[in-house]
């Protein structure tokens, strides 16, 4: 009963165990990774909040690391300065200043 | 064959090793690949269970909660400030929500009944609500997040295990937030700056503990939220006081605090659109945290444009100023559209390898989200067979004990008649002798037919003198060529002179009285074989102890079930009866399976004889000294009972009594052979995560009982066969330690069937200590 002459069926488990193991083996990997916070790149840098309306209309958050918010201590200079360049390069500015114009604004801005 | 051959062959088959063939059979035994990954499985096993003890907060879970500590070291402007507190530039500042102005948060989500309900009546009512999530509950939930968040809600922290953080270290501190952001991460790509502190509330409530903590996480870039009106759900009030409370006075404007999860919450989910509808009426608009900053920081700058217009009028001329009223008017532009990237500000998109580890988090989650429960299935199938099985060995073997033991039971007219016995022999010089000694006081005529199966150490003339001595003129020795116990066991029943064969071990003593018991049941007509009861002889070892209890407990308890229920799958190698017209109808002993007592038990009820225990029948036998001869024992137990239930497996659509073993017996050794054992060590498994992450006494009050039900079963079964109960002292330990062997080994006997490897006979070491206890003989 049971047995194979041939070998291919403990060839095949054997493969199937070497597999399993690695499995295991990532799984406990990525758990102690995760509870200690290993390779996370959350430095405190790329979390400075509310950056400022620049940094915030960029959709997907990219921009100079932590320059920006470092600098705009005090929200208004910055603010004023950073906003002018899209401002300028937008046409069609004193129609309506609705949602259209905030499109248009940050399609300018990329 | 039944001629003697001079020179045992050296190619038999159960030849004795040689010392390089031992070794590599050491080798084998430890199965290195088997070993590794049976430890992999384990740390992944032991990995799981923590990961479900730490998700559930019952690892490291802290209660502590802290209440009316001072707060002379928080600055007042921070005491008397908005709800939301930054340190931008190192420097603590608040932001208020500004009038007419509502941030819903939701604390402690996400929960899978009570969020997707929020979340459904915000999408309703067109608003934005900001969630603070703790990251367990993300990572349980991911589906969840990733919806609130493409519905264009703003998320943010709430600790991992909502812990009050104040009682927690800064390593601690940090990993609860990093593990969320890994959750988050996974669960919607995105990673976040806001933070709400569970246990929070009014900024007032800030005490010199927890200040560090928002000290700390602000100058690592958090925003801390706080609330203005506390809604105070989680207390149940009642809907009307829910909006009562969360309503901000006057034209205020205020960061609402709701519950999403952590318990029941019909009543937020009533109040909530009647809060909406009643702000929405007052004029009130709704948003996130992020909008509230983002308008106040707009009033603010209109506030200096207006100034700076102003001056620039004075100073400067007229196309100068037409500049600046564009650029307000750009700014305005963004700042009033509510496009969702204004309203999730605090989102940053998770890249790199904080986004793979938290899918990789996501995925641990969910295969132990899958795990737990299957093994909760699996425990509970444990006790359902333990208990059941526990529950029928105690009525059955009641039943059983009563009807043979009555007073007029007999099976029929006395078996007087001579019977042959059969004992095969392989390298059994330290026994042989002490067996034939054993029958010759035998209160039943028999003949004695030893098989010496090509022994290397001389047990046949072992044998010849020992009958000689003690004067037996009914022994006969027959030699062959080594060829395996079922061909000896083949040659005695042919060489077999009576119509009834009883066939022992060549390590077995009986006592006078066991020839005559065990045959007394062939009076009726229908018994086809008898099974005897084996006792273990040298039992004051601790592993002897063991098997003493497993034999007297499983194998007695067992057998007298089995024999009720007509379904016997084992007639002992150590002491049975056949009918030698039943033996030589299914084709005598085969060489198919390792276990040959079990596949001949099981041919007999397919051949629809009966087979019965006999438990006056005793055999004294030599159980395994060591713990490795146990396993190796078991290995081919388990094993050749798997070959068994294998190759008699047509029985299951068989009809008459084929089909009745196979819908009978076949199941029931399938259940307590196989998967009972598989199962088994989850009593210990479960008892091990419960006492750590659960509570400790009950756990271990649990497995107290369940050991106490088997001690009582064994209690029983010891009185049933007179032994004394001193032995079951050690069933705690034999308890603990047969289920984990007898999984391994069960496991190791799988492995073996599917990668279909050859499994030999592996002979036992013997001393030859065993002798029949001094009183009976």
């Amino acid at each position: 009963m049971f047995v194979d002459s041939s070998g291919r069926r403990s060839k095949v488990l054997r493969r199937i165990g070497l597999l399993i193991g690695v499995v295991c083996l990532t799984y406990a990997g990525v758990l102690g990774a995760a509870f200690m916070g290993w390779g996370s790149s959350l430095s405190p840098s790329s979390l400075l909040p509310f950056g400022d309306a620049q940094g915030g209309q960029g959709p997907g958050g990219i921009r100079p690391q932590g320059g920006i918010g470092r600098q705009a201590g005090l929200p208004s200079p910055s603010a004023s300065v950073s906003v002018s360049p899209p401002a300028s390069a937008s046409p069609s500015v004193s129609v309506s200043p609705s949602v259209s114009a905030s499109v248009s604004v940050s399609a300018a801005g990329n | 064959m039944t001629t003697p051959t001079p020179t045992p062959s050296p190619r038999g088959r159960r030849r004795a090793p040689t010392r390089i063939e031992r070794a590599a059979g050491k080798a084998a035994a430890l199965q290195r690949p088997r070993v590794i990954l049976a430890l992999l499985l384990l740390l992944a096993l032991t990995c799981v269970m923590l990961l479900d003890g730490y998700l559930r907060a019952e690892v490291g879970g802290d209660e502590r909660v802290r209440t009316g500590a001072s707060s002379s070291k928080v600055p007042d402007k921070v005491l008397n400030g908005g709800p939301i507190l930054t340190f931008r530039g190192g420097q603590a500042t608040t932001v208020s929500v500004p009038s007419k102005t509502i941030a819903l948060t939701f604390d402690d989500g996400p929960n899978p009944t009570w969020t997707p309900q929020v979340l459904a009546i915000l999408r309703k009512y067109d608003v934005p609500g900001t969630f603070f999530l703790v990251g367990s509950m993300v990572s349980r939930y991911p589906g969840i997040v990733k919806t609130m968040v493409q519905q264009g809600n703003e998320v943010g922290i709430h600790t991992f295990t909502h812990v009050d953080l104040s009682y927690q270290s800064d390593a601690r501190v940090s990993r609860e937030m990093e593990q969320t952001q890994l959750a988050l991460a996974g669960a919607a790509g995105i990673t976040t700056t806001l933070f709400r502190a569970p246990y929070s509330s009014e900024t007032d409530a800030i005490d010199n503990y927890s200040w560090p903590v928002y000290k700390k996480l602000g100058q690592d870039g958090y925003t801390s939220v706080f609330v203005d009106t506390d809604s105070d759900d989680w207390k149940k009030p009642g809907v009307s006081k829910i909006v009562k409370w969360a309503t901000p006075k006057g034209t205020k404007g205020a960061s609402v605090l709701f519950h999403d999860a952590g318990g029941e919450r019909s009543q937020t989910i009533k109040a909530l659109p009647q809060y909406i509808e009643m702000m929405k009426a007052k004029g009130y608009t709704f948003t996130t945290v992020s909008g509230v900053i983002e308008k106040q920081r707009a009033t603010e700058r209109k506030q200096t444009e207006r100034e700076q217009a102003q001056q620039d009028q004075a100073q400067q001329g007229q196309a100068q100023r037409e500049q600046t009223g564009n650029a307000a008017a750009g700014l305005r532009g963004t700042t009033d559209g509510n496009g969702t990237d204004r309203l999730q500000a605090a989102h940053r998109k998770a890249t790199g390898i904080t986004l793979y580890e938290g899918k990789a988090l996501i995925a641990a989650v969910a295969v132990a989200e899958w795990t737990v429960p299957a093994l909760s299935v699996g425990l509970v199938v444990v006790g359902v067979a333990v208990m059941g099985r526990f529950g029928m060995m105690l009525i059955l073997a009641r039943r059983h004990f009563r009807q043979r033991n009555r007073r007029r039971f007999a099976w029929g007219p006395p078996v007087a008649g001579p019977v042959s016995v059969i004992v095969p022999a392989y390298n059994e010089k330290e026994c042989i002798a002490n067996t034939l000694e054993s029958l010759a006081r035998s209160t039943h005529p028999i003949e004695i037919i030893v098989v010496d199966d090509g022994s290397t150490d001389g047990t046949s003339e072992i044998a010849r003198s020992a009958a000689e001595s003690l004067g037996m003129s009914n022994v006969r020795v027959i030699r062959q060529e080594n060829a395996g116990k079922p061909a000896a066991l083949n040659n005695g029943v042919r060489s077999a002179s009576h119509d009834i064969v009883v066939m022992m071990d060549g390590d077995t003593v009986f006592e006078p009285d066991t020839v005559r018991q065990l045959v007394q049941p062939f009076a009726d007509p229908e018994v086809g074989a008898v099974a005897g009861n084996a006792k273990v002889g040298n039992r004051d070892t601790v592993i002897g102890a063991w098997q003493h209890i497993e034999y007297v407990m499983g194998f007695n308890l067992d057998r007298r079930m089995y024999d009720l229920l007509r379904c016997m799958p084992t007639i002992p190698g150590a002491i049975g009866a056949f009918r030698r017209e039943a033996v030589l109808q299914v084709g005598g002993m085969s060489e198919d399976t390792l276990a040959e007592d079990t596949d001949i038990t099981i041919a007999l009820h397919r051949a629809g004889w009966r087979v019965v225990y006999q438990e006056h029948a005793r055999a004294w036998t030599e159980a395994p000294g060591s713990l490795k001869q146990l396993w190796s024992q078991r290995y081919r137990w388990s094993y050749g009972t798997m070959q068994a239930l294998w190759k008699h497996r047509k029985s299951l659509t068989d009809k008459g009594p084929s089909g009745r073993f196979g819908r009978v017996g076949m199941p029931l050794v399938v259940i307590f052979q196989i998967v009972t054992p598989v199962f088994a060590p989850l009593i210990d498994v479960f008892t091990v995560y419960s006492m750590i992450f659960v509570d400790f006494r009950a756990a271990l009050y649990a497995w107290l009982a369940v050991l106490g039900i088997q001690l009582l079963c064994a209690a029983y079964a010891f009185h049933l066969d007179r032994e004394k109960y001193r032995y079951l002292l050690m069933m705690p330990l034999q308890q603990l330690a047969y289920r984990q062997m007898m999984y391994l080994v069960l496991i190791h006997s799988c492995i073996t069937a599917l990668t279909g490897g050859r499994l030999r006979w592996q002979k036992l070491k013997r001393t030859g200590e065993v002798g029949t206890p001094a009183g009976v003989s």
